[in-house]
């Protein structure tokens, strides 16, 4: 191993091997995704010649309106209930000693380790009429007889957020981590409330995490056939349903491709906002933050 | 230990273990089946019997079964189980091995009537393993079992977002081409327009759309009428025995599931006999008792306990089978129409 | 003085609350699936006794203990794997320039900002066009590469906090990059290096999405086997190999937990 290690040049071998695989299992099957989006659809090869632009009209036909709108709306709103909910956590977490803040890190990520599927399944059996929260609810005769919790957009957004709080929580502690004390310890002698030391200071330093944990959390949560699947009763219908009935159901893929390409474009549009916000922050507080 | 030892040491493991996964039995067959579609103990007793090793790969529905034999082209899987007009479909398509039928004797003990269908004359592809009905589920609790009799019945509006559809365009569709007098198999585009019509009218009822159990959101309590196969309904007795079956009377949808070999399957022969391993009446029988589904075995329903041969669940009456519809494969045309319509009441709601 | 103290411990009450009431959202779910692992009950819509009998089954199916195993499998080899390759991919981003190392940089944010189910066709496409089966090698690559980004940005924030001067002196001591990596870098970012296998770990065991798409022959793991419950449901085996690994995963951390403490009192 050791005189393997030696004969190979190391840096050599580390940058091809980073250019290769990046480049292998990350950008070159994307463009196909994009190539693919300009095919015809085949029923027996999955997509062939001719170029065609008929995948993106139908894309932007009104049938699908609905489905783009419905995404955005319940990936903003989890979006907004993961930050209102993630970022008081991650302060707290954060201002804890390091054993106790591990552990609760821990904690968080434990119930990962059984697979989201089952714990999407349990949410289910949650929110039922003859769940818990509805035998709560009628038993302390909040109210009469049992909410329709279940198979509703309110359920959509329970799963997600539960599914995607972690990745909410995890970029704004490494922001709040790099947040300098000092500089609030300041802002405090200057006289500045705890109003004006959170929205002068802490805001704006914390930025970054706060983008990166919105990014990380809005873009996925349009993918999550399955919560839509389960939760939603198959009918609040997320794009990742429809780019999943497209590959594996009416294996459309040149239509299915189509609709990530959408995404794709979404997502290099957020990544922008991403960046622009980094440099606002490097501006103005003199950090350097090239990561989440 | 240092790290370079201990960065040793986890390769080997990881080399020992990858070998393990992926070591190859010398006689194995690959089953991708629905889910817990075998009783408990066959898998392990066939293996007792004959040597050879099954791995059970399972699949939600029969359109990712499809992808995935056609992405993999026929290779990979040696027994699969598709529903009734999957088979014509893939057999035309070349996905489908003709089975050797001197290798099936147990073949004997199937039912004519399942035999020699239209997807499949001759069984040269596929032969029946159980067969089913989608027909309208009901808890007797909630609602009268008497007021409903029919699929027209779920159109009422006071079912507002309260029903359960199964999640297949084909028996939703079915549905709404029933109530309009017309054939599940029609390639009418006109006659599929008018069916669609009809069903955007029936999605202001509709809470979910469920097929994988459908038998769960009745149990939960959160749907009270809707559409639900049949072994769901036997499945869902054992605890509420409330949950009761309806055959409709503008006609149940049947459908047969039956075991078929991929055309490039790499053993073949274990995939016959484990086939004809299946269509052992003792094997049925467990089939039967294990799954809700009835089976195509005529011996093993001789065999059966009188209470479950009698359960019209299970096994409906000639005339509810006469007037029931099988469906059949229609064409890449008019299943592409199918699918849009789909999406677009899907889309709408 | 008693004004503060008795605000802090109101802040100190309502803190506990806060972070009691997100972790009651996150584990209400499992207490749901604990308690129905010992519900005698098939269904769990009520409660019918206690029993032990879903983890008797549990033991006896061999497919759904194989699946779990392949699962455990994938995210150990996945996840050492993708800390290996990820570890060297932040050294190679910052310590070496090289051509094409915006984009190689750009492709992790890509890969860590997809929602899963782009990166799931992006996989499939991928494999079906080089002739790699689906099973085994390609559920290892994917999970492999839906990793390495979350490996690469928790190794790279803990190099640029390295002293450069260390690394300068071992330089002028003539040591070779492998040793300067094996020997100096390596064991400063271990913490980090555990860190990453133990998030590539955890996203690997959760996985369904791109799993349920690159999945073949002979190689079945717990998602896509719990997916596929659909003619009769979600079996309450499964309720209790969830049981099983979050009794395992908290008897793990309180164990750490109490080795912690007890190498460091303070």
């Amino acid at each position: 191993m050791n005189a393997l290690l030696a004969h190979i040049n190391f840096r050599k071998l580390v940058i091809t091997l980073t250019i290769s695989w990046l480049g292998i299992f990350v950008l070159m099957p994307h463009l196909m995704v994009v190539g693919t989006s300009f095919l015809t659809h085949d029923s027996d090869h999955f997509a062939s010649l001719p170029l065609t632009l008929e995948n993106y009209r139908q894309v932007l036909d009104a049938t699908y309106a609905g489905v783009f709108w419905n995404s955005l709306v319940l990936s903003g709103i989890t979006t907004v209930i993961a930050l209102l909910i993630g970022y008081p956590f991650a302060y707290l977490l954060s201002r804890m000693g390091r054993v106790s803040r591990t552990v609760l890190l821990f904690m968080m990520v434990i119930p990962f380790w059984t697979n989201s599927l089952i714990r999407i399944y349990a949410i289910k059996m949650l929110l039922g009429k003859k769940g818990l929260f509805n035998t709560v609810l009628v038993s302390t005769g909040i109210v009469d007889k049992p909410l329709q919790l279940l198979y509703t957009d309110f359920a959509v957004i329970f799963g997600l957020v539960y599914i995607l709080l972690p990745f909410m929580v995890l970029p704004l502690m490494a922001s709040f981590d790099k947040l300098d004390q000092s500089l609030i310890e300041a802002g405090r002698d200057l006289g500045a409330n705890a109003f004006h030391r959170f929205s002068q200071i802490i805001l704006p330093l914390t930025m970054p995490g706060i983008v990166a944990g919105c990014l990380i959390v809005f873009l996925p949560a349009m993918g999550m056939f399955y919560v839509a699947d389960l939760l939603g009763g198959a009918k609040s219908l997320l794009l990742g349903n429809i780019i999943k009935n497209q590959f594996l159901v009416a294996r459309d893929w040149p239509f299915g491709s189509a609709f990530s390409v959408f995404l794709i474009v979404l997502m290099g549009a957020l990544l922008w906002v991403y960046y622009k916000a980094n440099q606002y922050v490097q501006k103005k507080g003199g950090m350097d933050d090239q990561n989440l | 230990m240092t790290l370079n030892s201990l960065f040793r040491n986890a390769t080997a493991a990881a080399a020992l273990l990858v070998a393990a996964a992926t070591q190859a039995a010398n006689d194995k067959v690959v089953i991708y089946n629905w889910s817990e579609y075998v009783p408990e103990g066959v898998l392990e007793e066939f293996t007792e019997e004959t040597g050879i090793e099954v791995e059970y790969n399972t699949y939600e529905s029969n359109e990712v079964m499809y992808s995935k034999i056609k992405i993999q082209n026929a290779k990979g899987y040696d027994v699969i189980v598709p529903s009734s007009y999957y088979i014509s479909k893939m057999a035309r398509e070349g996905l489908l091995a003709k089975l050797d039928h001197s290798k099936l004797p147990n073949m004997d003990h199937l039912y004519g009537t399942l035999l020699d269908k239209p997807y499949d004359p001759g069984n040269q592809y596929s032969l029946p393993y159980t067969w089913g009905s989608t027909g309208i589920g009901i808890n007797t609790d909630d609602i009268d079992k008497n007021s409903i009799t029919g699929w027209k019945d779920l159109w009422d509006s006071k079912w507002e977002n309260s029903l359960l559809l199964t999640d297949d365009v084909r028996e939703v569709f079915q549905m709404a081409l029933a109530v309009q007098g017309h054939s599940a198999n029609t390639r009418d585009p006109q006659e599929i327009k008018q069916a669609f019509e009809l069903l955007k009218k029936l999605m202001p009822n509709v809470l979910t759309f469920n097929s994988d159990a459908p038998r769960e959101p009745y149990m939960a309590g959160d749907v009270s009428l809707g559409m639900i196969w049949n072994g769901e309904v036997i499945m869902a007795q054992e605890e509420m025995p409330e949950i009761q079956y309806i055959y409709p009377k503008e006609g149940v949808i049947l459908w047969v599931d039956s075991f078929a070999i991929p055309a490039n399957a790499e053993n073949k022969d274990a995939a016959h006999k484990f086939i004809n391993f299946m269509m052992r009446p003792d094997i049925a029988v467990r089939t039967v008792e294990y799954t809700g589904y009835a089976t195509a075995n005529k011996t093993a329903i001789r065999q059966l306990d009188p209470e479950t041969r009698g359960n019209p669940t299970i096994f409906p009456t000639w005339e509810v089978i006469n007037r029931g519809e099988f469906q059949e494969d229609v064409g890449d045309e008019a299943t592409a129409l199918f699918n849009q319509y789909w999406e677009e009441l899907k889309a709408g709601m | 003085m008693t004004r503060t103290s008795k605000s802090r411990t109101f802040s100190g009450v309502f803190k506990w609350l806060f972070i009691g009431l997100v972790f009651l959202y996150l584990y209400l779910p499992m207490v749901i699936l604990v308690t129905n692992s010992f519900n005698k009950s098939k269904y769990g819509h009520k409660w019918s006794g206690f029993s032990w009998k879903w983890y008797e089954k549990l033991w006896e199916n061999d497919s759904m203990m194989q699946a779990f195993g392949h699962s455990l499998l994938i995210a150990g080899l996945a996840a050492t794997a993708a800390t290996l390759i990820g570890t060297l991919m932040a050294l190679a981003i910052h310590r070496y320039k090289f051509p094409l190392k915006n984009t190689a940089s750009s492709m992790l944010f890509v890969l860590m900002m997809s929602p899963d189910i782009v990166l799931a066709i992006t996989f499939l496409i991928i494999f079906i066009a080089l002739g790699i089966q689906l099973g085994f090698w390609s559920l290892l690559i994917a999970h492999i590469t839906f990793c390495l980004p979350f490996v690469v940005i928790t190794v790279y924030a803990q190099m640029k906090n390295m002293d450069p001067n260390v690394l300068e002196a071992a330089k002028d001591l003539g040591a070779s990059e492998s040793q300067m990596f094996r020997i100096i870098i390596l064991p400063i970012l271990a913490p980090a290096v555990l860190a990453g296998w133990l998030l590539s770990f955890t996203l690997s065991l959760d996985d369904v999405i791109i799993s349920s798409f690159v999945t073949g022959p002979g190689f079945e793991i717990l998602p896509i086997r719990v997916f596929s419950m659909v003619k009769v449901g979600v079996s309450p085996e499964v309720n209790a190999l969830a049981t099983i690994l979050l009794v395992m995963s908290l008897t793990l951390i309180a164990v750490t937990t109490y080795l912690i403490k007890r190498q460091n009192p303070q």
